[in-house]
């Protein structure tokens, strides 16, 4: 199942937000590399960390374990996109109500971790979240060589620019478009038929 | 139109498309403006291994299609090894560096620049449980590689291939893009066994040591998977086979019994 954390109810989840953070900084620093801060030694966190950010989070069914998780910023205010890459943009980074971008798509390193079924729970999620607040595009930054495995989702994906090298790699932004067959795609996929969202204590999105 | 409206263009018609050709009009009419002459976009997923929705797209010349295919180049495209191996995009001139050419590897590679093919930039595409597929763009000899265009033409490729597979998975499984009735002759696990190990130039007694049957039964098999194809060689069965996607390059690679 997965949990929409915002700042309303944030305070519930602090370790499993501990936990998301610090499989963050596995995941993105010490695999991938990327060049982004790290706090304590041991936590991933950047500057669009903020109250104004939703995460999806993955768990176990007690809520103890963090499986997996996704960022999301509204694109009304500061977000990666339109703050550090803009340039990616050829027409100008998307804004509006309905645009959010998603960032930090990451699932637990664990070796007991299967990571296909938490990233098609966590797709589900924010399709289904999407639907539910009025969401019609999320816009993405993305290396070149995960563009693939993104258009392999089966979603319509829109380049918002030709990608260009960013720290020796090749990266682009993309604008994913949701709409209920999205959903339907995606259940179809994931062979699921039930929500997967859980919605029990969130108060309204930033 | 500058190269991102043409890429913008591309991938709104692409996700449009529902026939191969239509789309291999529109890739066709992209990368030219590009500046490039031809385009390949190969996915060959084994079905030895697991049934997958197959794809083989090309405008190359029919002369070059002819010599791949009668000499058997597939085994040997190190353009191929070289996209199993790496992530990134490459032009045909880095091979030799990615690669440590065989001399058949070279001859591949002579034999491209011979039929009048002068570069090519190479897109690997890596999709997780899905093998490894092939994007290529290349010129006409003399034609210089549109180097200012490779980071578009790499979403142009990536977009293509998503179109192309979802194309595919509307039609059977084993169409590879030809009309329903020319499905590929079907072969029996153990016919495909025999086939891949003879494929590894394993002889008959190998083979049959190896599956635990008698050289008989193997010969039998051969003999058979052959007739079913109405081939006269061994390497042409292995071609053949090869080609329908029963096998990919790499189940021929002594890569350990399956």
């Amino acid at each position: 199942m997965v949990d929409v954390i915002t700042s309303n109810n944030r305070y519930k989840y602090a370790p499993l937000l501990d936990q998301m953070h610090r499989d963050r900084k596995t995941v993105f620093v010490d695999r991938l590399k990327w060049d982004i801060p790290v706090v304590d030694g041991q936590f991933e966190i950047d500057q669009f960390d903020t109250n104004a950010a939703i995460y999806l989070v993955a768990t176990d069914p007690k809520r103890q374990r963090h499986l997996g998780s996704i960022r999301l910023m509204p694109s009304t205010g500061s977000h990666l996109l339109g703050d550090v890459f803009p340039h990616l943009c050829e027409k100008g980074v998307p804004v509006g109500d309905d645009i959010w971008e998603v960032t930090r798509l990451c699932t637990a390193p664990a070796p007991d971790i299967d990571p296909r079924p938490i990233r098609g729970k966590l797709l589900m999620a924010l399709c289904e979240f999407g639907l539910l607040y009025g969401i019609t595009t999320f816009t993405c930054v993305t290396h070149v060589q995960m563009l693939s495995t993104l258009l392999a989702v089966g979603w319509e994906c829109e380049p918002l620019g030709v990608p260009q090298p960013v720290a020796g790699d090749m990266v682009g932004a993309l604008a994913i478009k949701i709409s209920p067959s999205t959903l339907q795609m995606l259940r179809q996929r994931m062979a699921s038929r039930v929500p997967v969202l859980q919605l029990s204590d969130v108060a309204e999105a930033a | 139109m500058s190269l991102f409206d043409d890429v913008q263009q591309f991938v709104r018609e692409a996700n449009r498309v529902t026939e191969f050709d239509e789309l291999s009009r529109l890739l066709d009419g992209t990368i030219r403006e590009f500046g490039f002459d031809y385009f390949a976009l190969v996915h060959h997923s084994s079905v030895y291994k697991k049934r997958q929705a197959l794809l083989s797209l090309h405008d190359f010349p029919d002369s070059w299609e002819n010599i791949f295919r009668d000499r058997g180049y597939f085994f040997d495209d190190p353009v191929l090894v070289a996209c199993e191996k790496y992530a990134t995009p490459f032009v045909w001139t880095d091979v030799p560096q990615l690669v440590s050419l065989t001399p058949r590897q070279r001859e591949v590679l002579d034999a491209a620049t011979e039929a009048g093919l002068g570069g090519g930039y190479t897109i690997p595409i890596h999709i997780p449980g899905e093998g490894t597929a092939v994007c290529t763009f290349s010129t006409r000899i003399g034609r210089e590689l549109p180097k200012a265009t490779f980071p578009a033409a790499q979403y142009v490729g990536c977009f293509a291939f998503e179109a192309a597979r979802r194309v595919a998975s509307r039609k059977a499984p084993a169409s590879l893009g030809l009309p329903r009735e020319q499905t590929p002759p079907r072969l029996t696990r153990r016919q495909l066994d025999c086939v891949v190990l003879a494929g590894r130039g394993k002889s008959d007694r190998d083979v049959a040591q190896i599956l635990g049957i008698s050289d008989q039964t193997v010969h039998h098999h051969i003999e058979e998977a052959k007739r079913r194809y109405d081939v006269a060689t061994r390497m042409q069965l292995v071609v053949r086979v090869l080609f329908d996607n029963h096998v990919v390059f790499a189940d021929l690679l002594d890569r350990g019994i399956p």
